[in-house]
């Protein structure tokens, strides 16, 4: 048997890795509308209507201000600050027509060329983003 | 009596789901991905699994946030491939094992894994891709298959440990099945990749073939790996690789490498697959 974790030490060392949002109770909480919204343009007849008209279908769902502003930004950074995790936020950008490479590109800061290339050469080293506080 | 005859791992990439559908695989970014399944393709039509235990987990497709289990098996007569928002893949009806997959429902809560019982679901990429890997394009899939849906999205995940564990409690379930069924085991997700925030498209080569390397053999170091080295070595998205460990658990002491494959890119992963056989 593993030994039990300390839980709260659990959870902070997730905040200690660079570029990264690990979905958390806590997120998975401040998320929950904006990821059941998400998850709602799995059925053709509600793509269909969010199409139509995207401000009024998000009205229909108890998303706070700041995360229907960032949907329809399609700001998938802010969105993960908001609680939203990435395989709910993908029904969003799939409903777009935008493949997981395109959309993932817009988050690395990276041109959807650029982050191609860098796909191609071997992706991104993890040299120097494994950790924020021990930087290697 | 039922047995594991093998254990197979696989990225479960959907865009690999993509360009099988779409007729893709020879084109000169997708012909090097494919190539490693060849190898496997021919020794499963050899090997024709009566029944295969396939790890995998769900992408907010069958569960969404209103109930997360941990671990889930299913255990319906059928499976249908999901509508994951650009309709469903065109790929065979997914068939299951009732008789066996209830049988190791019973006893995995007997041994103390208290498993949730899907009898309807709906099954996405992260299952049928890798049947499309290994079987290609058939009319019908030439396996039942007993879905077993892994919580690896909202935090904690089950630890690698408990993984391995389930998958020698699968093998216990599996040996006290009374029909004489030819089994595998299989692991899917991973390797490397982060599909979200700055970092996305990190990719770990070395760290990836470490953990093939300790798949072979009698060392069941994996299983003592953290959730955090997952995090910070493979990217956020690495953590399917738990789901190896309970193909690994199922195959008990020691193992042989029958075939290995590593390829670098497909969409934004790594990808990775491995073949092994149980060593008495």
């Amino acid at each position: 048997m593993t030994p039990p974790r300390d839980i709260h030490q659990y959870l902070a060392e997730f905040d200690d890795i660079p570029g990264t949002r690990v979905f958390t109770a806590a997120r998975a909480r401040q998320g929950y509308h904006l990821n059941q919204f998400a998850m709602s343009l799995m059925k053709a007849e509600n793509r269909e209507r969010w199409k139509a008209d995207e401000r009024a279908y998000l009205g229909e769902w108890k998303l706070s201000d700041a995360q229907k502003q960032a949907v329809l930004d399609r700001d998938y950074n802010r969105l993960l600050d908001l609680g939203g995790n990435i395989y709910f936020l993908a029904k969003v950008f799939s409903t777009d027509g935008q493949s997981f490479l395109q959309a993932v590109s817009t988050m690395s800061g990276m041109s959807l060329e650029d982050y191609s290339a860098m796909m191609l050469a071997g992706g991104r080293s993890p040299a120097g983003l494994r950790s924020l506080k021990d930087k290697y | 009596m039922a047995r594991i005859t093998a254990g197979v791992a696989t990225s479960h990439i959907p865009a690999l789901g993509v360009a099988s559908d779409l007729g893709k695989t020879e084109e000169a970014y997708w012909q090097p991905a494919f190539a490693g399944y060849e190898w496997t393709k021919a020794w499963e039509a050899e090997q024709k699994p009566d029944v295969v235990i396939l790890v995998y987990n769900d992408h907010a497709t069958a569960f969404d946030m209103k109930v997360i289990p941990t671990f889930a098996i299913g255990c319906g007569e059928e499976f249908q491939p999901a509508d994951e928002g650009w309709g469903p893949r065109k790929v065979p009806v997914v068939q299951g094992h009732p008789d066996l997959a209830w049988h190791i429902a019973q006893s995995l809560i007997l041994d103390e894994f208290d498993m949730t019982i899907i009898n309807e679901m709906d099954v996405d990429h992260g299952l049928t891709v890798p049947l499309s890997m290994m079987f290609g394009k058939p009319d019908a899939w030439p396996a039942r298959v007993i879905p077993i849906a892994v919580n690896v999205v909202t935090y904690p995940p089950p630890s690698g440990n408990r993984c391995w564990a389930l998958g020698e409690a699968i093998a216990r379930a599996v040996a006290s099945f009374p029909e004489d069924l030819s089994v595998q085991v299989w692991g899917t997700g991973g390797m490397s990749h982060q599909l979200q925030g700055p970092r996305a498209g990190l990719i770990n080569k070395e760290w990836d073939n470490r953990f093939l390397d300790r798949l072979e053999g009698d060392t069941d170091a994996l299983r003592h790996i953290p959730h955090i080295e997952y995090l910070r070595e493979t990217g956020s998205e690495g953590i399917e690789m738990v789901m190896w460990l309970v193909m690994r658990g199922a195959l008990g002491r020691a193992t042989r490498t029958l075939h290995r494959h590593y390829h670098v890119p497909a969409s934004n992963t790594a990808v990775g697959h491995i073949v092994l056989e149980p060593l008495p």
